[in-house]
Parts: C-alpha cells; sequence; structure tokens
C-alpha cells in the first residue's frame, strides 16, 4: 500500500514537472530572437505560424537540444543537440515522423503518411543520390520554419501555387548544367490547363504533381503517357487505349496523348485539328491523300454538317425565343444533342469509323429533332398572329353590330 | 304553361323582371367612370373561366408546379393562350380597379349612404393585389421565386405582426414547396371565397342605393336630369368595353405572351434587377428610397407603418370628407387625391427607370 502510494506521488511530480517545463519558454526562440546576425533570428520569425508550433512542436523536435536550459549549454551534443541537418539528412529527418503512421496518428486520425520508398523513386532523389547538391528536397517544397499544411493558401504546395513552386528550380538559370528542358513553366501557363488554375482559380485543372508525382516526382514514361492523362479524361483514354492508333503509336515509339496534343503547352482542342491536311493535326504524320486522310475526311464532313445543324437549331431556336416563344424542349433536346458532340469528340479517340458513325448519326438525330421544334415553334408564332388579326376582326364586328345596336334602340 | 312561363313562375323572375326595368344610371359629363366597375368585373370573369382552365393541368408541388406549366403552354392546345390571357387579364384587372377606385374618390361616391360600398370596395381591391402576389410565385419560376422571397421579407418587418404574418404566408421561414402549395390555396380557394363574398356585398349595395351622382353634378339644379336605362342601354355600352377589351388581352396575349423563364432554383443567385409586379412597384420604389435610418427609425419599418396609415386614412376618406361633397374640407381630400394618383404613378415610373438602385 505504502509502495502504491510513494510511485503515485513520484508520477504526480514527474507529469507535474514534464507540464511545467512545456509551459515554460522556449530558450531557443528566446535566444535565436535577440541575436544579431539575421541568419540565426530568421527561424523563428516564420516558426511561429508553423504547423508543426501549432501542433506543440519546438525547434528541438529537429534540432534536438534541451529547450527548458536558459544557457547555450542548451546546445549540447551531450543533450541531443544535432543542429542544422544537410540536404541530404533533411527527407530522412523528416520521414522519421511524416512516415510513422502511429506517431502522425496523434496529429491526424487519417494521417498522410510519407514513404521514403517513394521518395527514393524520384529523380530528385535518385539525383541527390548521386551527389546532385542543388536537387529538390522536402524543405525545397514546403519551405523550412513556417511551413503551413498543402491546404492553406499560402502555402507553398497549395494547389495554386505549385507550378510557381516547382518554377522556382525549373528555371533557365537555376538548371544550368542539367539537361533538362526548362520552358515547361512557361508553356504550361498558357496551356488549357495553366490558364484554369492559375488564372480562373479552378483547382480542378492539373498542376504539375498531378501528372508527375509529387514525393515521386519523375516524367511519365513513354507508356505511361496515356495512363496518366487518362486519370482525368477517362473516356478518351479507354478509346484510345483500345485503338488501332495506340498499337501504331506504340510500334513507332511516339507517346500517345502527347503527339497530337502536347504535354505542358496543351491547348483548348479545336475541331481545326481535325484534318490531314496542312494545318491539321493529322498532317503530322499522314501523308496527303494517304487511306489515314480519306478516312478523317469521310469522318470530318458528318461531323462538320453536325456542327452546322447544331448552330441552325439554336438560331432558330433563339428567333423563337425573340418571338417570346416557349422552347424549353426544344432546348433539352438542343442540349442532348451538344452533348452527342461532345460524344463524338471523345469518340474520335477510337480511331474508329464506325464508331464514330454511330454518335455522329445519334447526334444528327438529335439535332434534327431540335430544328424541328424551332421551325414548330416559329410556325406556331405564325398562326398565333394570323388568329389573333381574325379575332381582332371578329371582335371589331361584334362592336360594330353592338353600335348598331344601341343606336337602333336609341332612336 | 311554356317552360318559360313555368321557370318564371319558380324563380320568382318577375321580380328580377322589375329591377332591372327600373334601374337608371344617371348621364352626366362623368358618367364615363361609370363603365369602369363592369369593366373591373368583366376581367375578373375572364379570370375566374381562365383559371378554371389553368387548374386542370397545373400541380401545385415545388416539384412539379413549372413543369406542369410548361407542358400547358408547349403540349396542350391553346394552352399558352389560356395562361397569357390570365396572367394579362390579371394586370388589367388591377389596372381596371385602381381606375374604378381613383374614379370614385374623385367623384366623392363614397358620400352618405355609399360609406360600406367604399369599404367592401377597398376590401375587393385588396383582395385583387393578393390574387396577383399569390398567383405570381404559382409558375415557380426564378424570378417569382425571389420576387415572392423579396415580398413575404418586406411583410414579416410589419411591426407586432409581421413575423407571425411571415410564417403565415411562407408557411415556414423560407420559401419552399410548401409555400407554394400555401399560395394555391390561397389562390384558388381562400381568396375566391373572401372574394365572392365581398363582390356579393358590394354589387348588391350597388344595386341597392343606384349609382352615386358627383356632388358637382348633384348640386346644380339649372343642368337637367338625364339618365339611361340599365338595360339595355348602358349593359350594351359596358359590352363595347368588355369586348374591346377582349380584343386588347387577345392582341397582348399573341405579341407579348407571358413568359415562363427558368426554374425556380433556391440555391442560386437572385438575378440581376429583380421587381415585384407592376402594382406593388410604388411601394416597392418608395421603401427603395427611403434611408436606412430616418430620426433613428429604420427606414423600411417607416416605411411600411406609412403605407399602413396611408391605407387606413384612405378607407376612412367617408367619415372624414365633408358630407355633402363641397366646401374647403371636400377641396382638401380633391387634392390629396390628386397627389396619391401623381405619387402612384411617378413611383411605378421611376421602378421601370431603375432609379434609386
Amino acid at each position: 500500500m505504502r509502495a502504491a502510494l510513494r510511485f503515485t506521488l513520484l508520477a504526480g511530480l514527474l507529469l507535474f514537472g514534464a507540464t511545467a517545463a512545456k509551459a515554460a519558454k522556449d530558450s531557443c526562440v528566446e535566444c535565436h530572437r535577440g541575436l544579431d546576425e539575421a541568419r540565426l533570428r530568421a527561424p523563428t520569425q516564420g516558426f511561429s505560424h508553423d504547423i508543426h508550433a501549432e501542433r506543440g512542436l519546438s525547434c528541438a523536435a529537429c534540432h534536438g537540444g534541451d529547450p527548458a536550459d536558459p544557457e547555450p549549454s542548451a546546445m549540447d551534443p551531450d543533450k541531443g543537440f544535432k543542429g542544422a541537418p544537410t540536404r541530404a539528412q533533411i527527407a530522412p529527418l523528416c520521414a522519421s515522423c511524416h512516415a510513422n503512421v502511429a506517431f502522425m496518428k496523434r496529429y491526424n486520425p487519417r494521417p498522410y503518411v510519407f514513404s521514403m520508398g517513394e521518395w527514393q523513386t524520384s529523380v530528385h532523389a535518385k539525383l541527390a543520390a548521386q551527389g546532385d547538391a542543388k536537387v529538390a528536397t522536402c524543405t525545397s517544397c514546403h519551405g523550412v520554419h513556417g511551413i503551413r499544411p498543402p491546404r492553406d493558401p499560402a502555402s507553398p504546395v497549395f494547389k495554386t501555387n505549385v507550378p510557381r513552386t516547382c518554377a522556382k528550380c525549373h528555371n533557365a538559370d537555376y538548371m544550368k548544367g542539367h539537361a533538362i528542358r526548362t520552358d515547361q513553366f512557361a508553356l504550361y501557363a498558357k496551356s488549357v490547363h495553366g490558364v484554369a488554375l492559375l488564372e480562373k482559380g479552378d483547382v480542378s485543372a492539373p498542376a504539375c504533381n498531378d501528372c508527375h508525382g509529387n514525393h515521386g516526382a519523375a516524367p511519365p514514361g513513354l507508356k505511361d503517357v496515356a495512363m496518366v492523362c487518362g486519370t482525368c479524361h477517362g473516356r478518351e483514354a479507354e478509346l484510345f487505349a483500345g485503338s488501332r492508333m495506340k498499337s501504331g503509336m506504340d510500334a513507332l515509339g511516339k507517346p500517345g496523348c502527347v503527339t497530337c496534343h502536347g504535354n505542358h503547352g496543351v491547348q483548348q482542342p479545336t475541331d481545326a485539328m481535325l484534318s490531314a491536311a496542312a494545318g491539321g493535326t493529322c498532317a503530322g504524320c499522314h501523308q496527303p491523300g494517304s487511306v489515314a486522310e480519306q478516312g478523317t475526311s469521310a469522318i470530318v464532313a458528318n461531323f462538320r454538317e453536325l456542327q452546322g445543324s447544331l448552330s441552325t437549331a439554336d438560331s432558330l431556336l433563339k428567333l423563337a425565343e425573340v418571338r417570346g416563344m416557349e422552347t424549353g424542349p426544344g432546348r433539352e433536346g438542343l442540349k442532348a444533342a451538344q452533348d452527342a458532340l461532345v460524344g463524338v469528340r471523345a469518340g474520335l479517340h477510337s480511331f474508329d469509323p464506325k464508331q464514330i458513325g454511330a454518335v455522329l448519326t445519334e447526334g444528327a438525330a438529335l439535332s434534327r429533332k431540335a430544328m424541328d421544334y424551332g421551325r414548330e415553334a416559329l410556325r406556331d408564332w405564325h398562326n398565333r398572329r394570323v388568329g389573333m388579326a381574325l379575332s381582332l376582326v371578329v371582335i371589331l364586328i361584334l362592336i360594330g353590330l353592338v353600335v348598331a345596336k344601341i343606336r337602333q334602340i336609341e332612336k | 304553361m311554356s317552360a318559360s312561363d313555368w321557370l318564371r313562375d319558380r324563380l320568382g323572375l318577375e321580380a328580377l323582371d322589375h329591377v332591372i326595368e327600373k334601374k337608371r344610371v344617371p348621364v352626366h359629363r362623368h358618367t364615363f367612370w361609370y363603365y369602369w366597375g363592369g369593366m373591373t368585373l368583366f376581367l375578373f370573369g375572364v379570370q375566374v373561366g381562365t383559371g378554371i382552365l389553368l387548374v386542370l393541368y397545373y400541380r401545385p408541388s415545388a416539384d412539379e408546379a413549372y413543369e406542369s406549366v410548361r407542358f400547358l403552354m408547349t403540349q396542350v392546345s391553346f394552352g399558352w393562350l389560356i395562361r397569357s390571357i390570365h396572367s394579362w387579364s390579371g394586370n388589367l384587372l388591377v389596372g381596371a380597379a385602381m381606375i374604378h377606385m381613383f374614379s370614385a374618390f374623385m367623384l366623392k361616391s363614397y358620400r352618405r349612404p355609399r360609406e360600406v360600398t367604399w369599404l367592401t370596395g377597398m376590401a375587393l381591391f385588396v383582395l385583387c393585389l393578393a390574387f396577383g402576389f399569390s398567383g405570381y410565385l404559382l409558375p415557380w419560376n426564378q424570378l417569382a421565386f425571389f420576387a415572392t422571397k423579396v415580398g413575404t421579407d418586406i411583410m414579416s418587418s410589419v411591426p407586432l405582426v409581421g413575423p407571425f404574418l411571415g410564417r403565415l404566408l411562407r408557411g415556414g421561414d423560407q420559401i419552399t414547396g410548401g409555400t407554394l402549395t400555401r399560395f394555391f390555396g390561397f389562390h384558388v380557394a381562400i381568396l375566391p371565397l373572401c372574394m365572392t363574398a365581398l363582390l356579393g356585398i358590394h354589387l348588391f349595395l350597388v344595386q341597392w342605393h343606384g349609382m352615386s351622382v358627383p356632388p358637382g353634378v348633384e348640386q346644380d339644379t339649372a343642368a337637367p336630369k338625364r339618365e339611361m336605362k340599365f338595360v339595355p342601354a348602358f349593359l350594351l355600352r359596358d359590352l363595347v368595353g368588355w369586348l374591346a377589351a377582349l380584343g386588347a388581352l387577345a392582341l397582348l396575349a399573341a405579341l407579348f405572351p407571358w413568359e415562363l423563364g427558368l426554374k425556380a432554383d433556391p440555391y442560386a443567385f437572385a438575378p440581376a434587377g429583380i421587381k415585384p409586379e407592376w402594382y406593388f412597384g410604388y411601394m416597392f420604389q418608395t421603401l427603395r428610397m427611403i434611408p436606412a435610418r430616418v430620426f433613428g427609425i429604420e427606414g423600411e419599418l417607416l416605411g411600411i407603418v406609412g403605407f399602413g396609415l396611408g391605407a387606413l386614412v384612405w378607407a376612412l376618406v367617408p367619415f372624414l370628407d365633408a358630407p355633402d361633397g363641397r366646401g374647403p374640407r371636400a377641396r382638401v381630400w380633391n387634392v390629396i387625391g390628386v397627389l396619391a394618383m401623381v405619387y402612384v404613378i411617378i413611383f411605378t415610373l421611376l421602378v421601370y427607370r431603375g432609379a434609386g438602385s
């Protein structure tokens, strides 16, 4: 009984001591905040809004030492002080917590768990292992002493900030001496993806890491391109995967989607791309007069016809609307026809004239229906005016008869 | 005994013949204004007729209301015409009721013994506005949804009873499918019941007291007193007006069919330039132009209380004006009537000029 009492007392004292130490000031911050050398003072400035500080971690969590000791002896290696990690030590240091599921669950029930294995597959890690001191490590992207969670818009790895964060290194100056292109950011910023993400703030548009990966960042291999694009453009990728074009391109060593659409500078596809004549995308590989060109020409003709009929249907419905007619069902029909056109555009990736023809036929039928509705609405509008004119004539005759009757009575 | 005699015997039509034979309408320089009561009644009849046809297709729920109106307009023969006439006739009805009310005011038709006729007329006018307000929401389109939201929010600001009134109208704190069903109930059951009762009393009193003669004509002893028989002379002239109104409705329905717009979406942004039907325009514009605070009192509250007091004074004019309709007090009420008309016209026009927005 007495032993139990002693144990409880001791445990209580230890707990009190631990709490008191936690509540005490952090000597690392206290000292470094007052140092003259800006390099040594800087870490204390950003750390107040660092996610680690917010979660109760102190400098000692990464650098070791004793934050309870107010003297320089706090940085005694005997007290576990490690100093600033070298570049090569950074990833393992971060991984010591972030790859530890049990530890990370203290802060988040569903934590992102960093994988050193994945990191080692990245081009960055491979070059670092070869002694390249310029390649990116954790702090290059996430920052240091002011690290914010990726969901924070001020974080350099927040979706809309990722392209610029990558471009901090992937530019002509920094990449001097590396055999690597450095125009990615310039191309991306003008691409359909870049405009959507950087200008319109559409976070569903891909940033660099959506195609290249983040911790395992690497350029997609030849055979991986269609799979990478297919993570968003699923229907097109599925059709392309089953097409003869895919096997043809594989045989020629051409990367699927990129061959026609480009990569970093990918633009909004236009219908003008669909041509084997000069200026068309197909002309890049197919010769004028070839079988491919003949097949493409037939598809293009039907495609243009569908576009024309959609435009006509839209004009007819607009005219009817201007004249005050209700065109809701016609508009719904037109929307279905426009969806069919989108289906045709996706269907082109099958490179199968039969399959494309079937979707084109369906679109043409829907488009004709919308056109018929527009024409019917305009006929109806005309009939209403005729009906109105006739009814006015009848009403005027009736008014004339009543006036005549009044005069007759009053005579 | 012929069938006609058989019916006359059983329905007591002799008494009706007597009333018809006896009924006369005074003829003088203001007789034109007598036709506006009949015109209002005719347009109300059009509303009843077209309304019954609309009910055959209309479905009062948030899921089906818009679709049922669209079906009526696009798939049902002459459905578009019935809806357009109902909408246009509703607007012309309020217009005709306004002309009838202002002409009765200016001709001082409310003088003894017609005070109750005036009061029932005022109540009928309020019912017409309530018909317009409740009917506007029924197609469940975007514009109607947000206009009703603004309207019920304003009603909720009425001192003391506002919050209760707002919940009573909406069936909750928001405009929902429940509000639509409730408004349908008001529009086709409660309001018609009140209208029928009040209209019956109003028409009975008009027959009972006969047509009012303006004070100026009444007291001009030198001029000869002329009159015409109600049947057929006045009724046939009424008929000319009704036929003209029918022609106007045909013209409006064919040239400017009442549009349906987009289906109501409670989660969408309110459409730009949202405004109520024209007959609420002067009130809407006034509330928009009153500063947020006047002498420390909330501007909107001040406006609502002002309208309430104005309507009360307007209704009580038979008891406030000079009994014989002449003299300085009567002239003051003439000026008030003119000012009220000018105010309503100018502030209604201002809504469409976008002033104060």
